[in-house]
């Protein structure tokens, strides 16, 4: 159960740090073909989040080593973690789906009713998530883990803009 | 009647009757916005560097560069570039059987040119299409050509007045004149004089998306640019353009009233469910 949990949560970071490099560097250079430097974003994002969560993942291994006993704690805030986290992943992964299979005319319905709206909920959903995890964890290293958690994950949208995508003047 | 409120990119250039670029006090601008009661969009300009009191032209393009980057994107986001061609290809077709030759399609208040530079870049009206974009910035319509270069695109850039587009259209009877996201930026009393302008070149047809004002569509504005853009002033304009964009009826009567020979539509979907479909929808003339 604990290494589902932990694969889950790392699977849905490493999802949403390609998002936010994806958005991070979408509309900045006016080009028409921006597919290659859209995935490069989202290379960059997974590359990132995966940095910016290793003060977390590190803070969890030494707590485990010397509290073995913390384990099914860190299990408790994981799956409360997830039970946000997961009704929040599927929901963009189907509109995803849609808006890869819908015919052009149909595609912004997928945009509208779920990528748009939830773009803009994605931090409360992270920190409602956090806080879930906090008050099942009810242990100090475990809350810092979860802090540093959705502290990194929501860093990683303007990190990457600051990093790669500053407001350059590009034309001179 | 209430003073419509601005747009702060509608204050933020300036240009003289040749085109060349005017200095922009942010003082006068700030006490616009004050006098309209749009405290927030005043404090974003005052936030901008304004050098001996003119606001930085440098600074200034720059911003409009990214604001009109991220407007790209939205209406990628928005399908724009295919419902545009799959309007016009049937008009393109109708002016093609009527007379051989190239058909040319002028986009007025083009900004970037996206809409040109992805129809030339998708070659979505097929060949025999010349694509002349059109925007009284200077600013914008360099970086339109330069964009338009750099990936080998076949259209063409020229600043110039929407309400003068005989720079752009030498022969009416084989051009469209279409604008995106741009009639929502005229006053009411000059609506008239913008399709006029089109239709004293006997223009066979013009096609102008704007955004269709309701109550879900000024709410997914403000969901969207909140969500996808990053600039206080994309949000500030964004939201705002919702709340100007024109109704239907007024449209009409105004096109009506400047192109009087003209067979006018507004195609926008019913007014009671969201208009998550037809957010931009387009007034279509055709000269019978």
């Amino acid at each position: 159960m604990t290494a589902a949990v932990v694969i889950t949560l790392l699977i849905l970071a490493l999802l949403d740090g390609s998002f936010a490099g994806f958005r991070a560097s979408v509309g900045r250079t006016g080009l028409i073909n921006h597919r290659q430097s859209d995935f490069q974003a989202a290379r960059r994002g997974a590359g990132l989040v995966c940095a910016l969560l290793a003060p977390a993942i590190a803070e969890v291994c030494v707590d485990l080593l010397v509290h073995p006993a913390h384990l099914e704690q860190y299990t408790r805030a994981g799956k409360a973690m997830l039970e946000v986290y997961g009704p929040y992943a599927l929901l963009v992964i189907i509109a995803l789906g849609c808006y890869a299979a819908l015919d052009w005319r149909l595609k912004y319905l997928a945009s509208a009713l779920i990528l748009g709206p939830f773009t803009l909920l994605r931090p409360v959903i992270a920190v409602l998530g956090g806080a879930l995890g906090l008050a099942q964890g009810k242990n100090t290293a475990v809350a810092a883990a979860v802090a540093l958690s959705v502290i990194a994950v929501l860093a990683v949208e303007p990190l990457a803009g600051r990093l790669w995508y500053g407001t350059k003047r590009r034309w001179t | 009647m209430a003073p419509r409120p601005l747009e702060i990119t509608d204050l933020l250039w300036s240009v003289d009757a040749d085109g060349v670029p005017l200095a922009v006090s942010k003082a006068a601008v700030v006490s616009r916005l004050t006098a309209l009661g749009q405290r927030r969009a005043a404090r974003i300009v005052a936030a901008l560097p304004a050098p001996d009191g003119m606001l930085d032209l440098g600074h200034v393009d720059a911003l409009g560069f990214r604001v009109h980057c991220e407007l790209q994107r939205l209406g990628e986001e928005l399908q724009l570039a295919r419902r545009v061609p799959a309007l016009l290809s049937p008009i393109v077709g109708m002016i093609r059987l009527r007379d051989s030759g190239p058909v040319r399609v002028v986009d007025v208040g083009c900004g970037l040119g996206s809409v040109l530079r992805t129809i030339a870049a998708s070659s979505a009206l097929g060949a025999g299409v010349e694509l002349v974009g059109v925007d009284l910035n200077p600013f914008l319509i360099a970086e339109a050509r330069r964009l338009a270069e750099q990936e080998g695109l076949t259209c063409r850039f020229e600043q110039g007045d929407a309400f003068e587009p005989e720079l752009a259209i030498q022969d009416g009877a084989r051009c469209v004149v279409i604008s995106s996201g741009f009639v929502h930026h005229l006053s009411e009393s000059s609506l008239a004089g913008f399709f006029a302008a089109q239709a004293r070149l006997r223009v066979a047809a013009f096609a102008h998306w704007d955004i269709a004002p309701c109550l879900w569509s000024t709410l997914g504005a403000w969901v969207f640019h909140y969500a996808r853009m990053r600039e206080p002033v994309s949000r500030h304009d964004g939201v705002l353009s919702a709340r100007r964009a024109y109704p239907a009826a007024k449209l009409q009567h105004a096109a009506q009233t400047g192109a009087p020979g003209y067979d006018i539509q507004v195609m926008e979907g019913s007014r009671w469910h969201p208009r998550a479909l037809d957010v931009l929808r387009p007034i279509v003339g055709t000269l019978p």
